[in-house]
């Protein structure tokens, strides 16, 4: 177990972690599930890719700075969100998860089909920009951006949407224009994390992006619990960290993965957190939450109960 | 002409595999109104289920073919006891399900892969690969027996279904669950059959597909077609996930035939997004209202 | 005193049923109107066509003069109109302080980039709608709950936070559906009570759905009465208690033998 094995771990983990920022605030924050989340990546290591390649590897490579590929990888996935979140954001539930499966699976052969970018053999000679102190830096930025959205109104109607979403529409929530820029968000975070793990491979290949692995995404939201960053960074570092510890049962990881998804949902579907933020103030909170709790229990069995709240 | 029926031919018998499996899916979605993902792991482990009854315990075809289907059919409602009924219990929001469903898809496919490994395996030769000609056009033995055993067991539903005191029980489910149970119907015991069919059909499903082309643990992935299918033909309406698959099978050859086979998969994606914009209640479907 | 909202041969037909059959009301400035009829007579479904939740088939809503046909629900809501749920509809993860702040956000109007980058536009606009907030759960006695979370509240706070949470929007015209729902008499007269409280604080207009006949008469200065989407009768609560239409609607008419 040397520096250089954990260095490896913590890097993937960060890069993973981008990612599911991104669907935190999407699945956890506004309600949306999706499983095509690994499509958005795959733009962004493409993009990033065509952007840094150096002509005389490929002849799609443009040879240009890594900060470009990465600009490159999250517009690039962005926008085609934007297209995306059009057509499928006014959908019900159950459809708009079908939508993102099915574009999911469209990127990743579309890009099969693409010749230029290798097609199903893949694309290699991607140079090696992704260095563990550039990934926690952009980790931090990402936490950041994330946690000071969150916390404002636009971040609490993205909540109000996730909550009640006519309620919300009735409080004079934009109810459309919200998830549309959570989509277009989780899919810009998607679209770096992509840039970035193309750049650690130095080797892409659509079938890195399936369906699987948008599946994964949203369990390690979901294992970290939904509406809480904190437990979305430890689910990240758990969820990537274990299973690369654990490589001599690597087929039995994704085992793992589906029994743990089924074990979460049916006892404790609140994930790692509970929704509760692993900061000063979430603690605080937590607290505070409780305690009124307990004191309106108590409230109640002193039968306080004849003021029964309205007058 | 003589070319496009041919492939009108193979498109209906890949259109009857797919109904099959998009009829399972529809059926348990207009009960419980979500998308049972697992039902693609299901389907797989039918075809594995068959293909080991017929090489390792070599039973004749029938039997190896009903095995699989009992299989299947205990299967699918091993998967509801353990990764629904919970839910079902704690009044769970839907997505809840689909998480878990997910989580059973994924389980159900890399057990295998863990376990029996994820070579392809091929069908033992049961059914000639000569095919039968009808004057100018071929039609596979194998396809031929597919599609009459797919309309017997679609048929065979439906009757069910529209004819027996159990299947308008499972109508009125349909329509409202909650309603059923306060009319004293054992609303448990429903769902229990609608997943006990489900099963089976996925076991046909798994069998057919297996013999015709070939058993590796992915199949489930197929079953992304037949939810567009389902969802093309319309979520919920039996009839709809016939029609859509046929459709969507019918569709995906005259493109594979007629264009390029590279574009046979990203057919039914076009055809998703098409549904999604203009018309989201599918063929079939119906649009419902969501009361303030 | 001026309408504040004209309700002009209001027809919706769900394919061949009209659920509201040309009718066609008014809600004076400041006034409370009471809108009461049998189950499914199409109360609901007017709260629905004024708030942009269905689009309307044929007539018109007028607010303050101007049409709300084609609005979306967020549009109309800026606009002064804001409602609460007959089965209450509360944001039920997040706590009573959530909750108001939440609806407050119409008081600020920072950017996303302001928020993110915690400009100085952002800080000064979320402390007022904190306040603003604060103020509001004070006002209405619900401050020593502010940290629970809405669903442990018990059900009359949890109507009362709903109302709370509407007022938060600073409307002129609030839709009250069913607020008495599930009360005895007691807090029906506590909610009575609050009800013109309000409108005289915050200076708006009420129209609301109700069953409990008490409140009906007890605050309502007009009434309307509906019958499977049609307008039966219009009037003050003595002409209304007369009306035979009225009564036969409610009790049925009793049968020569």
């Amino acid at each position: 177990m040397d520096w250089f094995y954990i260095q490896g771990i913590l890097m993937l983990a960060g890069i993973n972690l981008i990612a599911v920022l991104g669907l935190s605030l999407l699945t956890g924050f506004t309600g949306l599930f999706s499983f095509g989340h690994a499509g958005f990546m795959a733009i962004g290591a493409y993009l990033g890719a065509l952007m840094t390649v150096s002509p005389t590897t490929s002849p799609a490579g443009l040879g240009l700075p890594f900060a470009v590929g990465v600009i490159a990888g999250g517009a690039g996935a962005g926008i085609v969100s934007y297209f995306i979140g059009r057509i499928t954001l006014n959908l019900k539930g159950d459809y708009f998860c079908i939508a993102t499966l099915g574009f999911g699976e469209a990127i990743r052969l579309i890009l099969n089909n693409v010749q230029l970018f290798g097609g199903s053999r893949g694309w290699p000679g991607v140079p090696y920009k992704s260095t563990l102190p550039a990934i926690i830096i952009v980790d931090i930025l990402a936490v950041i951006f994330l946690a000071n959205l969150v916390r404002s109104r636009h971040g609490r109607n993205m909540i109000a949407v996730r909550e009640e979403e006519l309620a919300a529409q009735i409080a004079g929530v934009n109810v459309f224009k919200y998830k549309m820029i959570a989509l277009v968000v989780s899919a810009v975070y998607a679209g770096v994390a992509g840039v970035f793990f193309g750049h650690y491979m130095t080797f892409i290949q659509p079938k890195m992006f399936s369906m699987t692995k948008s599946t994964e995404l949203t369990i390690i939201v979901i294992f970290g619990g939904l509406g809480s960053i904190s437990g979305s960074v430890l689910g990240a570092l758990l969820l990537t960290a274990l299973p690369e510890i654990l490589r001599a049962f690597e087929i039995w990881r994704l085992v793992f993965y589906g029994a743990a998804v089924i074990l979460i949902m049916i006892s404790r579907p609140k994930g790692l957190m509970g929704g509760m933020e692993l900061t000063p103030a979430g603690i605080r909170k937590a607290r505070n939450e409780r305690k009124a709790r307990v004191l309106a229990l108590k409230e109640s069995r002193n039968g306080r109960n004849g003021e029964a709240g309205i007058g | 002409m003589i070319q496009f029926l041919q492939q009108l031919i193979n498109g209906l018998s890949i259109g009857s595999v797919y109904a099959l499996m998009a009829v399972g899916y529809s059926l348990v979605y207009s009960i419980m109104s979500f998308s049972n993902f697992a039902h693609g792991g299901v389907i797989m482990l039918g075809a594995y289920f068959g293909f080991f009854a017929l090489t390792l315990l070599k039973l004749p075809f029938i039997l190896a073919f009903m095995l699989a289907c009992a299989g299947t059919t205990l299967l699918a409602i091993l998967v509801e006891r353990i990764a629904y009924k919970p839910l079902r219990e704690r009044n769970a929001p839907f997505l809840y399900f689909i998480i878990s469903a997910m989580g059973a898809s994924i389980l159900l496919e890399n057990i295998v892969i863990a376990t029996i490994g994820p070579t392809f395996r091929t069908y033992p030769a049961v059914i000639p690969r000569t095919p039968i000609q009808l004057g100018a056009l071929a039609v596979g033995r194998l396809d031929l027996i597919m599609f009459f055993i797919s309309a017997v067991c679609l048929t065979g539903l439906i009757l069910f279904i529209e004819k027996t005191k159990m299947g308008k029980a499972i109508q009125a489910a349909a329509y409202n669950i909650k309603a059923c149970a306060l009319m004293g119907v054992n609303t448990d015991r429903i769902i229990l059959i609608v997943f006990g069919l489900g099963g089976f059909l996925a076991g046909v499903a798994g069998v057919f597909f297996g013999m015709k082309y070939t058993v590796y643990p992915q199949i489930g992935n197929i079953t992304t077609k037949s939810f567009i299918a389902a969802v093309f033909g319309g979520l919920g309406s039996l009839p709809g996930a016939v029609l859509g698959s046929v459709l969507l099978g019918t569709l995906e050859t005259l493109v594979a035939g007629y264009l390029s086979s590279q574009f046979r998969d990203l057919i039914a994606f076009v055809i998703l997004i098409g549904v999604l914009v203009f018309r989201p209640s599918g063929i079939m479907g119906k649009t419902t209202v969501d009361k303030a | 005193m001026a309408d504040i909202l004209e309700i002009s041969r209001l027809t919706k037909r769900f394919g061949g049923l009209a659920a509201v059959n040309d009718v066609s009301f008014s809600v004076p400035e400041g006034g409370i109107l009471g809108l009461i009829g049998p189950n499914g007579a199409g109360k609901t479904t007017i709260f629905n066509l004024i708030t942009g939740v269905y689009s309307l088939t044929e007539g018109d809503v007028r607010f303050k003069g101007k049409s709300l046909n084609g609005l979306p629900p967020f549009k109309i809501a800026d606009m002064g109109i804001t409602r609460t749920f007959q089965n209450i509809r509360l944001f039920k993860n997040l706590t009573v302080f959530e909750n108001v702040l939440t609806a407050c956000h119409l008081g600020a109007s920072y950017s996303i980039l302001d928020s993110v980058l915690r400009l100085p536009k952002f800080r000064k606009e979320e402390k007022a709608l904190v306040e603003k907030a604060e103020k509001l759960l004070s006002i209405m006695g619900l401050t020593e709950r502010r940290d629970l979370v809405a669903n442990n509240l018990p059900y009359g706070m949890q109507r009362r936070l709903e109302i709370v949470r509407a007022l938060a929007l600073d409307p002129k015209l609030l839709l009250l559906d069913e607020p008495a729902a599930g009360m005895n008499p007691d807090e029906t007269e506590q909610l009575m009570r609050l009800i013109v409280r309000i409108r005289d604080e915050f200076k708006l207009s009420v129209l609301v759905i109700e069953h409990h006949m008490d409140l009906i008469m007890g605050i309502c200065e007009r009434i309307v009465v509906l019958n499977f989407g049609i307008k039966l009768a219009e009037g003050c609560a003595a002409d209304i208690a007369k009306d035979p239409k009225v009564i036969e609607a409610y009790l049925g008419v009793t049968e020569e033998v």
